[in-house]
């Protein structure tokens, strides 16, 4: 793994200096069913292809942002701050 | 012994006038500063280096650069080096590998004639069954497999180092492509990274002799000074970084090379990649094609032009086109004793040679006779058979283009029928080739697809202009029609089967084993060289992925448009692993006090990165200064996290169980904290120090996790609230004791009475003249304080402190000392008492969470937990003896596993073990007895729920 993440606030560095957050999630409202819980806490799509991921700048701005990264290239297109949705 | 140096010439790269001296098997000889190991021996005559892997047959030099298995030596305890290209030292003991026990006379050289019973596949076949005898057939398997031996009780000086270089465009190879296209890209305003593995840039120039045309910058030099002269260029154009002697060992994701220069790896990223990796010649096939004395023709006029030495005294050559006729004159120039060319099959009219060379065309090769030498060459012309005596042979076939770069790095390779050799049919989007890569040798393409290469890097980063590259791709595209059309076809692979015509020297695979695969069904290129081990040896396939690939399609009649060459992978070259780990490199932490300890002990402890002392005195001391007294420990290391902002305080209620918005200014909280599978993850406190400003301690470990935990809540969301890690911005100490308070009144003008700043009160106040937050709280169950000051005043107030109570005998305590004492309270350890699936409700923290709140984070699961009702408990334990048993400790009921020991430690005060479990909830209750099991045996402890020291909790509020 060596590809380069971009960073809304520092730009493009090497995927190292991060953290990775893992997919981003909706998480359930409090009266959803055990089963909805139990798939958002344990359950994971892990796209092949194009997913929407947090990461974390740690040897950096050390702040979380959202990216589209292409899983099977490794190649991310797009990074932002996160927003409410 | 003999002395095979030639007389000298221009373009020699050793220093005659001095000597180094070495030994090779303890035998003493010496060679001059420029020689490499490998010529160094040749120039003394000795040809054998090693035995090979398998059959342990004799093996010389072959190809003098690198890329072959056959001059793998040790020195000076390392193993597996180059002997052709690792520099001459002074003093260097070298040692052959392979050979027992020795060189010339090796044991195992039998399985040469035991052939039959080495069959390929053999691992599979002979060694799969029985199984039982796999430990007998490991130690056989190591001492005739082995590559080389590790010596552990070598010491070899490693200072191994890693460079991180950026640049704009990154080029491979140092030859006249490559060199010529870092020049084009500098001089167009690129930063450029140049790197070659060989001592000096040129290339192949660098050991010819005749003229160079087909580049201004050259133009007419003899190669060895056209070399020189793109090393001067290069020096003199700004905007290049030259790394000599390093190896390109693989390409990653994000255009990133990975580059080996002696103990160094460099991390180069560019955004352009030119791949001038050129070409290496093949080998042939014939029977014996492994005898010591047959030579890459390269390798020949390699030793002959850089280090003046023979190779023999009656040298064949073997040709199949223009290239190999190109080598033949330079093998001339170089003075090599050249008897004999045999040309297979370039069909190209023969150049004028000196007298004495006889040109044998359309011949065959069958055989390289001979045994630790070769003595000649058994060919066919025609119907008729002859002998070629000769001493050395130097096969000049047609070079493959080296692509395994371009493959590791997504591109694609294909045979092209024009070009007659795979080469790049598609590459990655930052990369492009330049020079013999592309399968074309002649030196005017050359050098106009690297000035190519080199303008498309430019301009594809926005540097140069087009008009230039317009006219440098209309050259190129000229000098690549006339290179072709002066292009020899290659010759076809004429495989007759022999049993000893190697194709992969590495792993002593034969033409022969390998058409017995395909007959066994492993036709597919894939499954044959995992069968057979072809193209896995220390070469990576360099030597025989080529010939392999070709003899396969032979074999199967498969044509080479169909064909389809092994995967390459990293790393193209061998790297050492010390290399790849790069520095011994550890981070450490030293709190603000850390030189006060440091004056008191040496006994310390890692927690982290911090270092903190562990014992000062004696932990029965130190523990009775807490409870008898009044002591001190440097609690620096907590994490600690400032949350402000008008929602700080709901902020604080969505990631807890509890409640801190009710919080009052001036109170401390006790705080855990759980994901949303209900785990938890850290604990701590909370005191409130403002309207909108809490004050948050954390575990050591868990400070960074934290930090990202609580932003990661923040982020996207449009609460107010800002959290900042200032672990590092506070020193701070606990002062514990019933004699805390006296101490700390006299450095304070604040009321800390027990009224004024009762148990779990907070205050800012300045403490010895320094800022200070005031924490009513501690760990070990005493009237405690936590004072937190400005880290730069830590050592200042320790001093203070330790000043101010030394009449009460205030004495520090360490980490061992603290751990008793909470113990004795029983308070839990957020990671040593509680693991990765541990909830609020089976750890002894219900009392915290809030039934009543309004969502949190892990509501649910917590919520699902305390419906089914707890089915683990954490809880303490004692033993009246001395035993303590070792922490995870299996607790056991009935022989079968049922819980585990968290913590477990002796103390003296109370003159016990104690200690905390997690077990079933039916054996929790107070008093019940549990079985533990020790090292040897078992032990039974009695389950206590109330902490055994102050159970009502009387002491910290005092
Ligand atoms: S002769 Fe040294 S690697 Fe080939
Ligand atoms: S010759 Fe090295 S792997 Fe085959
Ligand atoms: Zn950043």
């Amino acid at each position: 793994m060596s590809f380069l993440v971009p960073c809304p606030q520092c730009g493009p560095r090497d995927v190292y200096e991060f953290r990775f957050g893992g997919e981003t999630l909706r998480r359930p409202s409090p009266d959803a069913t055990p089963l909805v819980w139990t798939n958002y806490r344990y359950m994971r799509v892990n796209r092949d292809g194009n997913a929407r991921e947090w990461w974390f700048h740690r040897l950096g701005c050390r702040r979380w942002f959202v990216t589209e990264r292409d899983t099977v290239r490794n190649v991310v297109s797009a990074s932002g701050w996160a927003t409410g949705d | 012994m003999t002395d095979e140096r030639l007389p000298p010439a221009d373009g020699e790269v050793i220093d005659r006038g001095s000597r180094l001296r070495f030994t090779f098997d303890g035998k003493g000889h010496s060679g001059h500063p420029g020689d490499t190991i490998g010529s160094a021996l040749a120039a003394r005559g000795v040809r054998m280096l090693s035995r090979s892997f398998k059959y342990h047959r004799p093996r010389a030099l072959l190809c003098c650069d690198g890329r072959c298995p056959n001059c793998l030596v040790e020195v000076d305890g390392i193993p597996n080096v180059r002997a052709c290209t690792a520099p001459l030292r002074e003093g260097q003991r070298v040692r052959s590998q392979n050979a027992w026990p020795s060189l010339a006379f090796d044991v195992l050289a039998i399985t040469d004639r035991l052939d039959r019973l080495l069959p390929i596949g053999f691992y599979y076949k002979t060694f799969y069954r029985p199984r039982r005898l796999w430990p007998l057939y490991e130690k056989v398997l190591r001492r005739v497999a082995g590559l080389g031996r590790v010596d552990i009780t070598a010491r070899p000086d490693l200072a191994p180092r890693t460079r991180h270089l950026h640049c704009d465009v990154a080029v491979v190879g140092g030859g006249p492509a490559g060199c010529i296209a870092a020049l084009e890209a500098a001089a167009a305003g690129a930063r450029v990274v140049l790197v070659d593995d060989q001592p000096a840039l040129g290339g192949h120039l660098r050991s010819r002799s005749l003229p160079v045309h087909g580049d201004a910058r050259i133009e007419g030099l003899s190669g060895t000074r056209a070399a020189q002269r793109l090393g001067e260029l290069i020096a003199e154009q700004p905007g290049i970084e030259t790394l000599i002697a390093a190896t390109v060992f693989g390409i990653y994701e994000g255009t990133l090379l990975g580059v080996n220069q002696g103990q160094t790896v460099a991390r180069i990223r560019a955004k352009r990649i030119v791949i001038a990796t050129g070409a290496h010649e093949r080998p042939a096939l014939f029977d014996g094609n492994d005898r010591p004395g047959i030579m890459l023709g390269t390798a020949v006029l390699r030793l002959a032009r850089l280090h003046g030495v023979r190779s023999g005294h009656q040298v064949v050559a073997i040709v199949d086109d223009g290239y190999g006729w190109s080598i033949v004159a330079e093998l001339v120039a170089a003075r090599v004793a050249l008897t004999a060319v045999i040309d297979i099959g370039s069909g190209l009219p023969t150049p004028e040679l000196p007298p004495g060379i006889e040109v044998i065309r359309g011949a065959a090769i069958l055989e390289g006779t001979g045994s630790r030498r070769v003595t000649g060459l058994r060919i066919r012309v025609g119907a008729a058979e002859r002998l070629v005596p000769c001493d050395a042979v130097a096969v000049s076939l047609r070079p493959e283009p080296a692509t395994g770069l371009i493959a590791q790095d997504g591109g694609e390779r294909r045979y092209d029928d024009r070009i007659g050799e795979f080469v790049a049919a598609r590459l990655s989007d930052a990369v492009s080739v330049a020079g013999d890569v592309e399968g074309i040798h002649d030196d005017a393409h050359t050098m106009a697809s690297g000035a190519l290469a080199g303008l498309e890097a430019a301009v594809a980063i926005g540097l140069g202009t087009q008009d230039a590259i317009a006219a440098a791709r209309t050259h190129r595209a000229a000098c690549r029609a006339s290179a072709l059309a002066r292009h020899g076809r290659p010759v076809a692979l004429d495989a007759p089967g022999g049993r000893k015509q190697f194709v992969c020297l590495c792993e002593d695979v034969t033409v022969k084993e390998i058409a017995q695969g395909i007959e066994e069904g492993f036709e597919d290129l894939e499954t044959l060289k995992r069968y057979s081990t072809l193209t896995m040896g220390p070469c990576q396939g360099k030597m025989c992925q080529g010939l392999a690939t070709r003899l396969r399609a032979t074999l199967t009649g498969e044509t080479l448009a169909a064909a389809k060459l092994t995967t390459a992978r990293p790393p193209f070259q061998p790297v050492s692993l010390a290399a790849l780990a790069g520095p011994h490199l550890e981070p450490v932490r030293r709190t603000a006090m850390h030189g006060r300890h440091a004056a008191l002990t040496d006994r310390w402890i890692d927690m982290g990165d911090w270092k903190r002392p562990h014992i000062y005195t004696s932990v029965e001391e130190e523990c009775r200064a807490v409870r008898e007294r009044v002591a001190i420990i440097d609690v620096s290391t907590l994490g600690k996290l400032e949350v402000a902002g008008a929602d700080a305080g709901s902020f604080l209620d969505w990631l807890h169980p509890n409640r801190f918005s009710d919080l009052k200014i001036g109170r401390v909280r006790y705080r855990a904290m759980c994901d949303d599978a209900g785990i938890v993850l850290d604990d701590g406190t909370v005191a409130r120090l403002g309207d909108t400003r809490f004050f948050l301690s954390t575990t050591t470990g868990t400070i960074d996790a934290m930090e990202q935990w609580l932003t990661w809540w923040l982020a996207g969301t449009d609460r107010d609230a800002r959290v900042t890690n200032v672990t590092a911005q506070y020193a701070a100490v606990n002062l514990a004791g019933p004699r805390s308070r006296e101490v700390l009144e006299r450095l304070t003008e604040t009321d800390v009475s027990k009224a004024a700043l009762p148990y779990l009160a907070a205050t800012e106040a300045p403490v010895a003249g320094v800022p200070a937050i005031i924490l009513r709280i501690g760990f070990v169950g005493e009237l405690s304080y936590e004072i937190h000051v400005p880290s730069d005043f830590g050592g200042y107030l320790w001093d203070q402190l330790t000043a101010a109570g030394a009449d009460l005998g205030i004495t520090p305590f360490g980490v061992e000392a603290q751990r008793v004492l909470r113990l004795e309270k029983q308070h839990a350890i957020v990671g040593q008492d509680t693991d990765g699936l541990s909830n609020p409700v089976e750890s002894g923290m219900s009392w915290l969470v809030k039934a009543d709140k309004d969502d949190f984070v892990g509501r649910e699961a917590i919520a699902a937990v305390t419906a089914r009702g707890p089915q683990q408990m954490l809880v303490g334990f004692e033993l009246p003896e001395r035993t303590v048993p070792e922490e995870g400790a299996a607790v056991i009921r009935d022989g079968r596993l049922v819980g585990r020991v968290t913590s477990s430690k002796w103390s003296p005060y109370l003159g016990k073990t104690i200690g905390m479990v997690s077990i079933p909830i039916e054996q929790a209750a107070d008093g019940s007895e549990i079985e533990i099991r020790l090292p040897v045996g078992t032990v039974r402890a009695r389950v206590a729920t109330k902490p055994f020291y102050d159970p009502a909790g009387l002491r910290l509020r005092m």
